[in-house]
């Protein structure tokens, strides 16, 4: 059997990666995918630590996790719809329109 | 020692297309590296003995989620427009941080996170899965229910046409 702690590494790299791209992309869409990448390695950590410890509730929150992923990409790319009907650009720069 | 092979290559895997998400300019080849990395992460979930979440995975996410992705990318004819880069010095500091950040959580996890693993077997099948999503967490698992329900709601009126224009068309079909 592989070493939990290896995939809590993996999944690190992952998350750090997810964080990278947030805070370095301007297309709303790739802050979007870099955001699924996190939850991705949020649910490797969850189902390492399932095995480790024999719980199954890790593997519950996983499917939770998995349903908020869903809605929030359906909400999220509604709102960069909406923003590019308004707007021509899914630019995050370009959506200042709450700044005061 | 197989499952080590395995282990490396499909986490080499993922790293690499991890890293073509975050760095290409194209955001259709941004998500297709992500559908990539995606199927990666199944076969650790398989190597993690939860063959049912790999199945799940492979469905919802790669299926799923990443079409929906692609749908509006494809929609909003994105792929003709490359972001062009401005503000270096934001980008810097974005890149330094998240590196900081990393290093820091591998550091503190391969000197501290040091597990023995358990001897016995854990078999997360569908039949104990469900057994126990109905009954422990019968109540969270009706939210989630309803939670989809209003992203529905939500999606629809944020990307549907304005108020006053529906409003029109609906004057028109009832004529």
């Amino acid at each position: 059997m592989i070493p939990t702690q290896w995939f809590l590494i993996l999944s690190a790299i992952l998350f750090t990666l997810g964080v990278c791209g947030v805070l370095t992309r301007k297309n709303g869409i790739t802050i979007f995918m870099s955001i699924e990448l996190m939850v991705n390695a949020v649910n490797l950590t969850f189902l390492a630590y399932a095995r480790q410890f024999h719980q199954l509730h890790g593997l519950i929150f996983v499917f939770f996790v998995m349903a908020i992923a869903a809605a929030e990409a359906a909400v999220g790319l509604a709102i960069f719809i909406s923003l590019f009907h308004h707007r021509e650009t899914i630019d995050v720069d370009e959506a200042n329109l709450m700044r005061w | 020692m197989i499952e080590y092979a395995v282990f490396f290559f499909f986490a080499a895997i993922a790293v690499i297309f991890a890293f073509v998400v975050i760095l290409h300019r194209n955001p259709v080849v941004s998500a297709l590296s992500l559908v990539a990395s995606l199927f990666a992460l199944a076969v650790m979930y398989v190597l993690l003995e939860a063959p049912f979440v790999a199945a799940l995975q492979v469905i919802i996410y790669a299926g799923a989620i990443m079409v929906l992705f692609l749908f509006v990318i494809m929609l909003l004819n994105l792929q003709k427009r490359p972001e062009e880069p401005t503000r270096p010095v934001q980008q810097f500091v974005g890149y330094l941080g998240s590196a900081a950040f990393g290093i820091g959580l591998i550091y503190y996890l391969s000197k501290y996170a040091v597990m023995e693993l358990p001897t016995e077997p854990f078999v997360a099948d569908a039949r104990t899965v469900g057994i126990r999503l109905f009954d422990a967490y019968l109540f969270p698992f009706e939210m989630v229910s309803i939670l989809l329900l209003a992203a529905i709601v939500g999606a629809l009126i944020l990307s549907g046409r304005a108020v006053g224009e529906r409003a029109e068309i609906g004057a028109e079909v009832t004529k």
